[in-house]
């Protein structure tokens, strides 16, 4: 690709934690990647402009990522609203990535003022007034963080033109249309009705009691894993539903239950079928799932 | 004259407004624009919600704000009577994944904030280089974390009583391997010297590598000379590779909590905090003239406490994790618990507080939960000690390392070399 | 009619025999050739059907339970019925069965729960009520989510609700009682309701 030809990418930050740049930071080909877009503005990396020019809305955007919660009054940088500075630039673009669930929907820092506070095109999975502007060209990458792949891939698939199946809420099904539980190396626990009643064991599962929301979060960070090594479930944390709207929900470490049995099914799961599999294998006891997979001399 | 100048990337954004008197800066009015409200969006929720909304706080630090926030659970445990007995392997985990954490916070200012900074300040043209090296370093130290906590960033793996995961030799060996990878890289790349001669040596001046390009580029800006503050440091986190204490202008003393107090600033979002009415500055420098550092005692001999000494403690120390989290994962018994307290009770009434030094210095979580819930919680970040506006006679820390500066990319620099995160400061 | 048509129907007119036999008999005085003896085939021949008598007795209480299941299941599939009426309900359907079919609520109480030994292996727990089961956890969990019942541990709702209905089935049935038990329904379902609501 001629120097020329590179598309141009604005990354810009609203109310956020930064924590989706860096861990797109963390992707392995983070260089190799970014040297494939004409860098306008980005949070670590030194760019051409700086962020004065930016506000002044007059700069190229092809791609424009977005990273943190959106307020359309109070929320200032060097005197411009930011949300005024990124509809400006959304315009422009030819694709709108929202990088993290701030972006997307709201996320952590919509809990502070819901009144005010929300995602870009949705306030939790409510499309807003914005979102008929922009809902061709917006790509929902929800997550806290957005895993560096997520962020990675549909770069690179913007840039090689492939097609991005969405869903409802403009999250590409490639990565959405999975759930978290998928992948998960405790999943014969789940499958035979096995708490983990402690924290700190390698056995056990972790929906019927510690709050567990991989089997009703959208998202395959247990099909691709964090870091290349591993996930939330894989080190006995339950899943918290990052990716998803309501996320962060209250007394996230204790499932929610409706007369002790969980009152989220998995998705596209019957309560009717879920009961019967679930009273069916809770009444066998599996000798192996209920010792130590690894026993160690003393 | 008034110059306003904006920083900008890596960790949020800030204002400085400078007072320039005589041509040289006098005062610096340091201000971080936009509150978040982590502390108010904690109330009224689970006393365990706190581990996944605190290390929101932070994109670059979050480990260190969950540690501090199990801390602080486990510390108001402690005051209502219940034992907390961590296992050497928990406390092992927890200090590895979090010195990790330092490792790659510090990689980052060198490569990513250092490098460039001193390259425009020196007016010279540097490669792209030094982002593939940024990246490289920072990839492998989180994989080396992850492999313990699930991920990076935003893990949630330490909960009261221990952590979540319970890990296999295999998986150690892992994560061993990546950190003698990091150590050959920190060789070869960042020394230019062996972990042996580097320790032999007294001179930084033998110091190669890309070390040895940023400290001819500080020499150059006569950065020996400048950035120098209160001469006052403090630890307050207790870990096994730091020494908690104050350290006074050459005296030495414990340091206790209840001297901790912070202020409203007007015109910034961030709060300041002083020790018993006195700014003092945490962060590597602070640790390492607490640990009594040989190295950097010499260092701080010479130059005191410089931009220099500043940015040859965060070098140090980041070596000297790197060495010690080899020792961590070697004597590493799997056979140990991971976590030792079961649920908390339902209707928990605690007051706690969470100490932790995290890469910026001394990060404090203080938690009064109620009937299980969070009734209030209150966050006191590294940046809010080095980087607050001072009260009524005194200059804050950063703000008296900054006057006498010739100009605002110099006083920018300085101001840099204490780590700036917005982001923590307007939690 | 099919050939597998005409089994199942032979299949269910030998557990609805044996249902009886056992419920009056008990398990141990029962035996195979009594049964057979009863539906004027051969032993031999019933053995074709069900290879021993604890399989018979394990296919039976699956019977039961899924034809009090399927009574419940109606109930459940009523959305817009409250969580007291559908108690009322539960407890109306319960008594009817206990008087207009006793067999099917002695069988229950005289041999699934008197010979646990019987029902192991694939019969364990609760494999072989699940249909019952399910459809009291979908009402239990409904009831939660509506918000009329109140969250609790599973078994501590089902003992007192089952439980109870148990207990006086079984008074009923040895004549223990001074009124019929359709007269008790509206102060048992009240009862029920009081102690589960929010």
């Amino acid at each position: 690709m001629s120097k020329l030809s590179k598309p141009t990418l604005l990354w810009l930050q609203s109310i956020t934690c930064n924590g989706n740049t860096h861990s797109f930071f963390s992707h392995p080909d983070f260089v190799a990647l970014m040297q494939k877009f004409e860098i306008i503005h980005h949070p670590i990396l030194n760019t051409k402009y700086t962020l004065e020019d930016v506000v002044k809305g007059n700069l190229a955007c092809d791609v424009l990522v977005l990273e943190g919660a959106f307020k359309k009054n109070g929320m200032k940088k060097m005197n411009k609203e930011i949300y005024t500075v990124a509809k400006n630039y959304a315009k422009k673009a030819k694709h709108i990535i929202t990088a993290g669930s701030c972006a997307t929907f709201g996320g952590m820092f919509r809990q502070y003022d819901t009144q005010s506070i929300g995602g870009f095109c949705f306030d939790d999975e409510v499309p807003n007034e914005i979102y008929k502007l922009f809902k061709k060209k917006l790509i929902s990458i929800p997550g806290c963080p957005a895993h560096p792949r997520w962020i990675g891939s549909v770069l690179s698939m913007i840039l090689t033109h492939r097609q991005i199946p969405l869903d409802e809420l403009n999250r590409p099904l490639e990565i959405y249309g999975y759930n978290a539980h998928v992948g998960c190396s405790r999943s014969e626990y789940y499958e035979w009705k096995i708490d983990a009643s402690k924290y700190g064991h390698k056995e056990g599962c972790l929906f019927y009691e510690h709050g567990c929301q991989a089997p009703f979060t959208h998202a395959n960070c247990n099909k691709i894993l964090w870091n290349e090594v591993s996930s939330k479930t894989r080190v006995g944390t339950p899943c918290f539903g990052c990716t998803e709207p309501t996320f962060p929900k209250k007394n996230l470490w204790h499932t929610t239950t409706l007369m002790g049995m969980p009152a989220n099914m998995p998705i596209g799961i019957p309560k009717r079928a879920y009961l019967t599999i679930a009273g069916i294998a809770k009444s066998f006891t599996i000798k192996r799932l209920n010792e130590p997979i690894i026993k160690y001399k003393k | 004259m008034k110059i306003k100048h904006f920083v900008e990337k890596v960790e949020g954004e800030t204002e400085l407004e400078f007072d320039f008197k005589n041509g040289i800066v006098n005062n610096v009015n340091i201000v971080f624009p936009f509150y978040r409200g982590i502390e108010e969006i904690l109330r009224d929720r689970d006393a365990l919600d706190a581990l996944v909304i605190t290390p929101r706080v932070c994109g670059i630090c979050n480990h260190a704000h969950l540690l501090a926030s199990a801390r602080a659970i486990e510390n108001g445990l402690q005051n209502a009577g219940v034992n907390i007995n961590l296992t050497p392997k928990a406390i092992s985990l927890r200090e590895f994944t979090l010195y990790c954490e330092i490792i790659q916070s510090h990689f980052k200012w060198f490569y990513l904030i250092a490098m460039p900074q001193l390259a425009n300040l020196n007016k010279l043209e540097i490669s792209d280089n030094h982002i593939l090296k940024a990246s490289w370093a920072n990839i492998n130290t989180v994989k080396a974390l992850a492999i313990f906590a699930g991920q990076w960033p935003h893990s949630s793996y330490i909960v009261p009583g221990g952590v979540t995961c319970d890990p296999t030799y295999e998986e150690i060996i892992q994560a061993e391997a990546l950190i003698d990878d990091i150590i050959k890289f920190t060789q070869n790349e960042f020394l230019g010297l062996s972990i042996d001669e580097y320790y032999k040596t007294k001179e930084i001046s033998s110091i190669k590598g890309d070390m040895g390009i940023i400290l001819s580029m500080l020499k150059n800006q006569n950065m020996q000379e400048k950035g120098k503050s209160y001469d006052r440091f403090l630890t307050l986190g207790e870990h096994s590779a730091f020494t908690t204490g104050i350290y006074n202008q050459s005296l030495y003393s414990d340091a206790n909590i209840t001297y901790v107090k912070e202020h409203v600033q007007s015109g910034s979002k961030a709060k300041s905090v002083s020790y018993d009415n006195q700014f003092c500055e945490v962060g590597p420098l602070a640790r390492a003239m607490l640990r009594k550092n040989n190295f950097i005692l010499d260092i701080h001999n010479k130059y005191q406490d410089s931009a220099l000494t500043r940015v040859c403690a965060r070098m140090d120390e980041l070596i000297n994790l790197l060495i010690y989290t080899k020792d961590l994962l070697a004597n590493l018994n799997v056979k140990e618990l991971s976590c030792t307290l079961s649920k908390l009770p339902k209707d928990l009434e605690a007051n706690g507080t969470g100490i932790v030094e995290a890469a910026r210095g001394s990060l404090i979580h203080q938690s009064t939960i109620k009937s299980g819930k969070i009734q209030n919680y209150s966050i006191i970040t590294p940046t809010q000690w080095n980087l607050s506006n001072g009260l009524e006679q005194s200059y804050g820390i950063a703000t008296k390392a900054m006057r006498g500066s010739i100009n605002t990319q110099e006083a920018n620099f300085i101001f840099r070399t204490f780590d700036v995160c917005s982001v923590c400061t307007t939690h | 009619m099919s050939q597998d048509g005409k089994r199942v129907q032979k299949k269910e007119s030998i557990i609805k025999v044996a249902l009886t036999l056992f419920s009056v008999y008990g398990f141990h005085k029962t035996t195979i050739p009594n049964i057979a003896k009863r539906l004027g085939m051969s032993s031999g021949n019933l053995y074709n059907y069900f290879p021993s008598k604890e399989i018979l007795a394990q296919e039976i209480i699956k019977y039961t339970s899924e034809v009090l299941g399927a009574e419940i299941r109606k109930i459940n599939q009523q959305k817009k019925l409250s969580t007291d009426k559908k108690i009322h309900k539960i407890v109306e359907v319960y008594f009817k069965m206990a008087v207009e079919k006793p067999e099917m609520i002695e069988y229950f109480l005289r041999v699934y729960l008197s010979h646990r030994e019987v029902f192991v292996g694939e019969c364990q727990r609760m494999v072989c009520v699940a249909s019952f089961i399910t459809e009291i956890m979908i009402f239990f969990s409904d009831g939660v989510e509506s918000g009329d019942l109140r969250d609790q541990d599973f078994f501590s709702a089902f003992g007192l609700f089952m439980g109870y209905l148990g207990g006086m089935a079984f008074l009923n049935g040895e004549a223990m009682l001074p009124h019929s038990l359709k007269e008790y329904t509206d102060d048992i379902s009240q009862n029920i309701y009081n102690a589960l609501k929010t």
